[in-house]
């Protein structure tokens, strides 16, 4: 179970955190939430799906690396083999965090992840020197600040796509080469042949707002579901 | 010569006016043919809210119309109905069965009912076949927050406002589909040469000709009943209630689970019901004035009310009586007029076949609108045959819950029992399943309103007793053991959807907050 708590020079002055992608249990994940600001990088190395959050029902996108839970194909001996990292993997064990200030607005703070495995007294990289941030921790506020706008953008991305209809249900039943048969549900992909009928009127708003672009890349990333598989059964043969 | 069928006028706005519009409306209106349809509605009148349960089919005619599962609940104060729970009907003595909505596990090929006979005395039959009771013990929803728009883990139909879903179908019937309100009252009937009705001269918006005329004036009636003067059949020698008395009640907080089914608690004469919406509670009496006063009744009420919202919620209740006629007309479709609602007849709320009749009447109607006026009298001929049928079948089935009483507490109770107050085809019925349980073959219409599950659900939650064939077939043993291994799946089933579904308030908070996804 993570542990957030906000982060403080006072109470991490001694926490360095470990930050070779892989490393860690905490990168055995079988997917990772992305953004459509990073979609470009992401569809180079993996496939991208949209899920629904169990809390709101909401979709996200999100960058697959297994066929399984907890079950990460990138990842051998420790180290993840890829020509980039997920933010929300690079980002780990921080996240932004909501503070209730006195007038009732939401100041956004840093929180770091205490009882995650990238959390270390003796290993990684340090968090500050002499009370004030290290250039690991400005790179990771750097992150942190492009991921909350990379949400925001989602946001208004992912409402264009339920409006136009262009989410539809996927399901994907694959037979590897030593016979055992792998099924991938609750996941979602782009309808395409929905968006092929959109009109020249839509298309141009998707494209005005930056929306075309991450569609289409989406599209192409289910190319990367190939290599997914050549993992696996290079893996199990 | 014109006498094509394209212009439908409806009389009446209100939960059929606005449902059967809707219905009609989405069959047939498009900007490439001429089809037009009114709705005419009394600014003066208040229309009643009938029918605050519906039945499962209500979400594909949600579907089909094109209102948004999000937006519904949104504007109709809608909850999440899972069936009915009855307290009391058997004996009087504080028990309980579920008729729960969806049907035994594996049903369509696998009867279970024979294979429970032999495990009867350790669990309730719907608790044995069916996931869906320890959802609606505990105010369970039937799906959760990720599950599509109309989709469900468990079947489900709807609690709602009826007053706010009739503004919701009028909205999106102007809005989306063609329809044209004209709030005037009505002050003349002009009928042709051949008895038809030409038109209707309303005092404000002139006078409208149509094609089609649909009665939904409700107990009014004026098309089909004060103009037409086709008879109602009283219904009263098989189905004894007369009367309600219903009240709103609101919750004591904001967190007070809403209840994921219709609770039904049998009275001295009568019985009472309690909806749970998001906002309120409508709860209310309905009984025989034959056999009860309406102080008695009303005192019945209070007391229900004081056990399950207290004193203060009794003390200030706000009563409305509402009498009736049980009964439907004579026939619903005569020359170019058709009844929906409750100018086609009204029998007691148990069961909830008010909305749904309206469903299946405006959808035959759609489906089958007459090309021209000279096939609609085949048309009608065979809606009235159709829907005396359904008529009959949904007295047989509200009788069906009276005849399996033990109780003898009141000669209510004792009479709804003897031979005269039985309609023969129920009869027939029960003598049947005293040797086998009611199955597939039971259902003469391939579109039975209530299928052989519900039968199942009733007469077993009722104690009722069918004596197996002793002469036991060679497939038994094998059939048993798969049997056997069906009642543990449904156990499994039941335990694991208990423990992820959310409970009824908080799926629909989060359905305010979050919406539905479509897929």
């Amino acid at each position: 179970m993570s542990n957030y708590v906000v982060l403080s020079p006072e109470a991490h002055h001694s926490a360095r955190v470990l930050t070779d992608p892989g490393k860690t249990e905490a990168d055995r994940v079988q997917f990772a939430m992305t953004y459509p600001l990073e979609f470009r990088k992401i569809q180079a190395c993996y496939p991208i799906f949209f899920s629904k959050s169990s809390d709101t029902g909401e979709f996200f996108p999100l960058a697959l690396f297994g066929f399984e839970k907890g079950e990460n194909l990138f990842i051998d001996q420790s180290q993840w083999h890829a020509s980039y990292i997920p933010m929300m993997i690079e980002r780990q064990p921080f996240l932004i965090g909501y503070q209730k200030t006195s007038n009732d607005s939401q100041n956004p703070v840093v929180s770091i992840d205490i009882s995650s495995p990238k959390v270390s007294e003796n290993e990684g990289q340090a968090l500050f020197e002499d009370n004030q941030p290290t250039d690991y921790m400005k790179g990771i506020m750097s992150k942190l600040e492009a991921l909350h706008h990379g949400h925001e953008h989602s946001k208004g991305f992912i409402s264009a796509l339920t409006d136009n209809g262009l989410l539809e249900p996927f399901t994907l039943d694959i037979t590897l080469d030593n016979g055992v048969n792998k099924q991938l549900i609750g996941f979602y992909t782009i309808n395409e042949h929905k968006l092929l009928d959109l009109d020249g009127d839509t298309l141009a708003e998707l494209n005005k707002n930056g929306y075309l672009q991450p569609i289409y890349m989406a599209v192409a990333s289910l190319a990367r579901i190939k290599d997914l598989i050549d993992k696996k059964n290079a893996l199990s043969s | 010569m014109k006498n094509s069928i394209n212009k439908i006028i409806i009389v009446g706005g209100g939960t059929a006016g606005w449902l059967s519009a809707g219905i009609i409306a989405a069959e047939h209106y498009s900007n490439e043919n001429d089809f037009e349809l009114y709705l005419i509605e009394s600014p003066d009148i208040p229309t009643i809210g009938v029918g605050e349960g519906t039945w499962p089919s209500m979400r594909s005619t949600l579907k089909k119309i094109g209102i948004s599962e999000t937006e519904f609940f949104r504007e109709c104060s809608a909850s999440f109905k899972q069936g009915t729970q009855f307290f009391n009907w058997t004996h009087g003595n504080g028990e309980t069965y579920s008729h729960p909505f969806t049907a035994p596990h594996n049903f369509n090929e696998k009867n279970l009912a024979p294979h429970w006979q032999k495990i009867r005395e350790d669990i309730p039959f719907a608790d044995a076949v069916c996931p869906q009771t320890p959802l609606i013990n505990n105010q369970l929803a039937p799906k959760d927050i990720t599950t599509p728009e109309y989709a469900f883990n468990v079947n489900y139909g709807y609690h709602l406002d009826a007053g706010k879903f009739a503004e919701l179908l009028r909205i999106h019937c102007v809005t989306h589909l063609g329809v044209k309100h004209i709030s005037a009252n009505m002050t003349a009937i002009n009928s042709s040469e051949d008895g038809d009705i030409q038109s209707i001269t309303t005092d404000t918006k002139g006078t409208i000709e149509g094609d089609l005329f649909i009665d939904c004036s409700g107990t009014r009636a004026l098309l089909i009943g004060e103009h037409f003067k086709i008879p109602t059949l009283s219904k009263k020698k098989y189905l004894f209630n007369d009367s309600a008395l219903a009240a709103q009640i609101s919750y004591q907080t904001e967190e007070d689970p809403i209840q994921s089914c219709t609770l039904s608690t049998a009275q001295t004469a009568g019985w009472i019901w309690d909806i749970g919406l998001p906002t309120r509670r409508g709860i209310g009496h309905v009984y025989s004035s034959q056999y009860n006063s309406e102080e008695n009744a009303r005192a019945e009420l209070l007391a229900y009310i004081k056990k399950t919202a207290g004193k203060n919620a009794a003390d200030n209740a706000s009563i409305r009586k509402i009498t009736f006629d049980p009964g439907h007309r004579e026939k619903f479709w005569h020359k170019n007029c058709v009844a929906i609602g409750m100018s086609a007849g009204f029998i007691e709320p148990l069961e909830a076949s008010a909305l749904v009749l309206v469903e299946l009447s405006a959808a035959m109607v759609a489906e089958q609108l007459p090309a021209n006026r000279k096939v609609m009298d085949i048309v009608a001929k065979r809606f009235n045959e159709k829907f005396n049928y359904r008529w009959n079948r949904i007295i047989d089935f509200i009788k069906l819950h009276y005849i399996l009483s033990k109780r003898t507490d009141t000669d209510y109770w004792i009479d709804n029992c003897r031979a005269c107050s039985i309609p023969d085809s129920l009869q027939e019925l029960i003598d049947i399943w005293q040797y086998q349980v009611p199955w597939h073959r039971d259902n003469y219409h391939i579109d039975e309103m209530f299928p052989s599950a519900s039968f199942q659900y009733v007469l077993y939650g009722m104690d009722f007793v069918t004596e197996m064939n002793p002469m036991s077939k060679r497939s038994d043993r094998e059939a048993g053991i798969q049997a056997q291994a069906m009642f543990i799946e449904n156990a499994n089933h039941a335990q694991r959807l208990a423990a992820s579904m959310p409970s009824n308030r908080e799926l629909i908070n989060k359905i305010y907050k979050y919406g539905l996804q479509k897929v």
